[in-house]
């Protein structure tokens, strides 16, 4: 029974 | 404005290869060298991440995430439809329909 959160896709450009 | 794509629940979800990934404090972190880009999939995005390293439909993935978490069928698969979505218009998954051909690589 672990805890539910709603996934979510975080994104960021990088400089590389 | 973003277009969210439809997961069918039967399509089969497969990672896309060459992405370097890593834990960190419990979320999933993926780096993409070529596009320049970094992503965080958070806690449950990241176990999501890691059932998908084997090919697996949305209702098998659907089934082993309500077998694990505290959460409701319909609740998690609308959740999980629409992260799929978002991992889809990245380009770090591919949707084949069932007994088709890849929707999208």
């Amino acid at each position: 029974n672990k805890e539910w959160t709603k996934p979510s896709l975080e994104v960021l450009e990088v400089k590389l | 404005m973003t277009i969210q794509t439809t997961i069918p629940q039967m399509a089969t979800i497969r990672q896309v290869p060459g992405n370097i990934v890593s834990d960190m404090d419990g979320e999933k972190v993926m780096l993409n060298v070529q596009l320049g880009k970094y992503f965080n999939l958070g806690e449950i995005g990241g176990r999501v991440w890691e059932l998908i390293g084997h090919p697996m439909t949305v209702e098998t993935l659907v089934d082993s995430l309500t077998a694990e978490y505290a959460v409701d069928r319909d609740t998690c698969e609308a959740h999980v439809r629409s992260f799929l979505a978002q991992l889809s218009e990245q380009r770090l998954i591919t949707v084949s329909a069932a007994g088709g051909p890849d929707e999208r690589a």
